[in-house]
């Protein structure tokens, strides 16, 4: 493999994974949510905001792509050289938010499905189920900045 | 890596919002105080049972709202369940208690109407199999069980065993079935009421004066407490049974329970306490975010809110005092 395909991987693994840790996160939640709404539909606004929380996943890891994207040109005027090793390391580089992300999503949704059972009976705690939530996001929060610093140490 | 636990979640979630709508500690103590039944009723056409107590014709057909509630709640359900076999496994204990009381009305020539429509056969199909000693329709267990009752009841008379036999076949097959299915919080609740059963066996056997032998051939088996020793408390008194299992989890049941049943000749504390304590361990399970104990929870949860609300209207019809319809209450799951 070139140089340029090994980084594209990176990208790859980051918005794939993270993505799809998103993806079932919030596949999680909304089963959860349309058991409450079957039974009381006033609280589809909660139940929404609660349903959207997995979704940072996806972000970070589009984010962590968009950014190699930028460093290797694909998305700007032309593709930049890179050897192989520059390409590993943008793999690498790419690694932590694929990884947290993917298994903080789920774990995260996890936790908001029971949360969505926290407010069918205390719609007023909805604040506390959250926070729980994002002590989940924490650690994804931690691969992205892992990630970044990844990026930015990586000398074209 | 798709988490399969995750099925639950609709269900469970459901069944948390249905959980808001059982009466609570609040409501039942407005219609303990109530002075009439029509004033407790009211208390009841505030609730989810608005509709069918605006229904009721007569006070004394309380009893339907009861069985058409706990029938769509069972339903719905094991509608929702992702794994229904779970949920159905309970209907049997409908089944077994139609039999009961379809046996008891034959061989006592009472007419009984506490049928319950809930079960996993029709229940006509199931009076019709009784009154016609046909019981080819029933599944093989259950035929066996009623061939059995038929025969024994022309021989000994006694409508006793009738509970006995049922009994047996129920929790052998829950026992089995939990097994199959690998569930093993169904398979605590059964133990525990295997040892409920035996415990309230051995001492109607004892106040009886029936024998030891009797006693060996009804105990249930798979219970915690151990077939032999209960036996060995027949000859014992009733002293012994409650320091024999002081350090069980069953002290404080036995200790009020029995006492009283001895004393006073009322099961009703040993009952309620019975209930109370299947209640409490199903709470353990109350906070399962993706699994099948929610769901057992709530469907316990309803049969006991309507046990209560059945001793409430009951208790107002016969004109009992508050404070003895109080006493019989049993906890709240939530």
């Amino acid at each position: 493999m070139e140089g340029i395909e090994i980084a594209m991987l990176g990208v790859a693994l980051a918005v794939g994974l993270a993505g799809s840790g998103s993806a079932i996160g919030i596949g999680i939640v909304g089963q959860s949510a349309c058991g409450l709404i079957s039974e009381d539909p006033d609280k589809f606004g909660q139940t929404l905001l609660l349903q959207a929380l997995p979704g940072t996943q996806g972000i970070y890891g589009l984010l962590a792509g968009f950014l190699i994207m930028q460093d290797i040109g694909i998305v700007g005027e032309e593709l930049v050289e890179l050897t192989v090793w520059q390409g590993y390391a943008f793999l690498m580089a790419a690694l932590p938010i694929a990884i947290a992300g993917f298994s903080s999503g789920i774990y995260q949704g996890r936790v908001l499905a029971s949360s969505i059972n926290l407010i069918a009976k205390r719609p007023e705690e909805m604040g506390k189920g959250i926070v729980y939530a994002v002590m989940v996001e924490t650690y994804a929060v931690f691969a992205l900045l892992a990630t970044i610093l990844m990026l930015f140490g990586i000398d074209l | 890596m798709i988490i399969d636990d995750t099925i639950y979640g609709y269900a469970v979630a459901r069944v948390k919002a249905m959980e808001t709508h059982l009466l609570d500690q609040g409501q039942f103590e407005r219609m303990i105080n109530s002075s009439t039944t029509e004033e407790a009723l009211k208390v009841l056409s505030e609730t989810g049972y608005s509709a069918a107590v605006a229904e009721l014709d007569d006070v004394h057909n309380f009893e339907n709202i009861l069985a058409d509630e706990l029938s769509y709640i069972f339903n719905t359900v094991l509608k929702i369940s992702p794994i229904p076999e779970l949920i159905g496994m309970l209907a049997l204990r409908y089944d077994i208690h139609n039999l009961k009381v379809l046996f008891k009305a034959k061989f006592l020539g009472v007419k009984s109407d506490l049928l319950i429509p809930v079960g996993s056969m029709d229940l006509s199909k199931l009076e019709n199999a009784v009154s016609e000693d046909n019981f080819l329709l029933l599944p093989e267990k259950l035929r066996r069980a009623a061939n059995v009752i038929n025969e024994d009841f022309m021989i000994n008379r006694d409508p006793q065993i009738i509970d006995l036999i049922l009994d047996r076949v129920l929790y052998d097959q829950l026992i089995d079935a939990a097994r199959e299915h690998n569930a093993p919080f169904l398979e605590g609740m059964f133990v525990r009421q295997i040892d409920l059963t035996n415990l309230k066996t051995l001492i109607r056997v004892k106040r009886m004066g029936l024998s030891r032998d009797f006693l060996a051939r009804v105990l249930l088996p798979n219970g915690t407490l151990a077939v032999d020793r209960l036996t060995a408390m027949i000859e014992e008194p009733l002293e012994s049974l409650i320091s024999m299992l002081a350090i069980s989890d069953y002290a404080d049941l036995v200790g009020e329970g029995v006492r009283e049943w001895s004393e006073k000749g009322s099961a009703s504390t040993l009952e309620k306490l019975s209930d109370d304590y299947i209640t409490t361990y199903l709470k353990e399970g109350k906070w399962v975010p993706f699994g099948v104990e929610p769901l057992v929870g709530y469907l316990w949860a309803k049969e006991i809110e309507i046990k209560n609300i059945r001793i409430v209207l009951v208790g107002k019809i016969n004109r009992l005092p508050a404070e003895s319809i109080r006493e019989r209450i049993r906890d709240a799951y939530i």
